[in-house]
């Protein structure tokens, strides 16, 4: 009869040693799982960030000008020559120039 | 030297030759004019650094009663200063002499002068320009072809090259183009007996202009010869000789845009007088701008500086086709534009509010185009 007492201890014993590890499993597993929802919210925002970035540039690009062309826009605006003839000096007064307007607008061939 | 001659037609023909002379000239001797008497005529010739003009009065033109009685050369300077005394001499004749080398006398009736002039010998030589490859030009569609192009000449001394016209004659045809990098005019021409020439010469705006000054509307043909750096315009007396601009012309053909979204078509004094009015006030404002809105198939012309007022008006217009469009200028290169198209019809092609615009008439489009830069503004 005692023994039958010994048995189920040890055995009960064991059962809750497998319910404590199983316990700490589970904890683990949910945080786990709060981490990666976490880190997966992050990665769709920036998706979301890329994507919007890539349609204003791909606007840009749909008003007829590449990135290297925006350059050359913006320090012609800034007040320089962008054409060859007078490449770098200052538009004085702001005058126009019909060259550096062909060279950022212009088609190439 | 010993002539005489009459004073109206002598005076007539100095007064070409002044042309050329300047009171600025870097060699002494060229605020002179140089005289040489021979056999045939007289012979004056006036020049600067860029430009030389010869002519010669001969003795068998018979109004200048012109009688030769030693041949002999010199040089009398200041060039206004002997034209202002034969200018104001008494009679319908008069006499020059020169004698002791360079002392000469200038007589009409009961007045004389006595001026000391310079040896001919130390006045400069004109180039010598092979004439056997020349080819004429009617003389009022060389002074147009001047006068609607060189407008678009650089005053800037910073890009020489852009200070001339760039004349290409190629296939028959001669094709006229200046611009400033501000605006552009191009004018093509075909010309008759010149289809196995080629030419490419960029020929100083000021000598041109000075060149329709000389070139009476009478004439009908002058004579064109180009060497190395030398270009000569003849006519029966007179030579014209014009330096060349060194270097090569920029391509502008790229710059003439062969689209347009826009394209408004109207009379060339409409949009004057009313560009006109509204230059009034950009004057007078700090930015010289004015802005031409094409909206809801109306055209309109606006001034806005804020410390002066504001101005706009309603320009008539017989087309309008394409987008509507908002596009900013300084009015005077529009003013220069519509000048030269004189009282006809003209077309407007703009592309859009950052790209040049052009103008060009309404009817043979490709043979004149002028080109106008748009102003950037912060709105």
């Amino acid at each position: 009869m005692l023994d039958t007492f010994t048995e189920l201890e040890a055995q009960t014993e064991a059962t809750l040693g497998i319910i404590k590890t199983m316990k700490d499993e589970v904890s683990h597993l949910t945080e786990e799982n709060n981490v990666l929802r976490m880190e997966n919210q992050h990665l769709r925002d920036r998706l979301a960030e890329i994507i919007k970035q890539q349609s204003i540039e791909k606007q840009m690009t749909d008003s007829g000008l590449t990135k290297s062309r925006l350059n050359l826009e913006k320090i012609y605006e800034d007040g320089f020559h962008v054409c060859n003839l007078f490449y770098g000096s200052r538009r004085d007064g702001d005058e126009p120039c019909a060259f550096c307007l062909e060279v950022i607008y212009g088609e190439r061939k | 030297m010993k002539f005489t001659v009459n004073r109206a037609i002598f005076l007539k023909k100095l007064k070409d030759v002044q042309l050329a002379v300047s009171s600025r000239a870097t060699i002494p001797i060229l605020t002179g004019i140089k005289l040489i008497a021979d056999s045939e005529g007289i012979k004056m010739t006036g020049s600067n650094s860029d430009i030389s003009i010869e002519t010669i009065l001969t003795v068998s033109n018979e109004a200048a009663e012109l009688t030769i009685d030693a041949p002999g050369e010199v040089v009398l300077q200041p060039a206004r200063f002997f034209s202002d005394i034969v200018n104001k001499l008494p009679d319908e004749t008069f006499t020059v002499e020169v004698k002791n080398g360079v002392q000469t006398s200038i007589t009409s009736a009961s007045s004389a002068f006595v001026i000391n002039g310079l040896d001919a010998v130390n006045y400069p030589r004109l180039p010598e320009i092979d004439t056997k490859d020349a080819f004429t030009l009617p003389v009022n569609l060389l002074k147009k072809i001047i006068k609607q192009t060189v407008i678009a000449v650089s005053t800037h001394e910073s890009r020489p090259i852009l200070t001339g016209i760039h004349f290409i004659i190629k296939d028959g045809k001669l094709k006229a183009v200046a611009t400033d990098s501000h605006r552009l005019s191009q004018r093509v021409i075909p010309i008759e007996g010149t289809e196995n020439l080629s030419y490419d010469l960029v020929i100083p705006g000021k000598s041109l202009q000075e060149l329709t000054r000389l070139l009476d509307d009478s004439l009908d043909e002058i004579e064109v010869s180009v060497a190395e750096n030398q270009i000569l315009f003849k006519t029966e007396d007179t030579y014209f000789y014009s330096r060349l601009l060194e270097g090569n012309y920029p391509d502008t053909n790229r710059l003439i845009p062969e689209s347009s979204s826009t394209q408004l078509t109207l009379e060339a004094s409409t949009l004057l007088g009313a560009v006109e009015r509204a230059s009034l006030l950009s004057h007078e404002g700090k930015n010289n701008v004015v802005k031409l809105t094409v909206k809801d198939n109306s055209v309109e012309i606006t001034g806005n500086s804020p410390e002066v007022g504001r101005v706009n008006e309603q320009v008539t217009f017989n087309d309008l086709k394409g987008e509507d469009m908002e596009i900013s200028f300084n009015p005077d290169y529009l003013k220069a534009a519509l000048t030269t198209f004189g009282s006809i019809e003209v077309t407007l092609k703009l592309i859009s509010t950052l790209r040049p615009f052009v103008l060009v008439p309404s009817e043979n489009n490709d043979e004149f185009i002028q080109l106008i830069t748009p102003i950037r503004t912060s709105s």
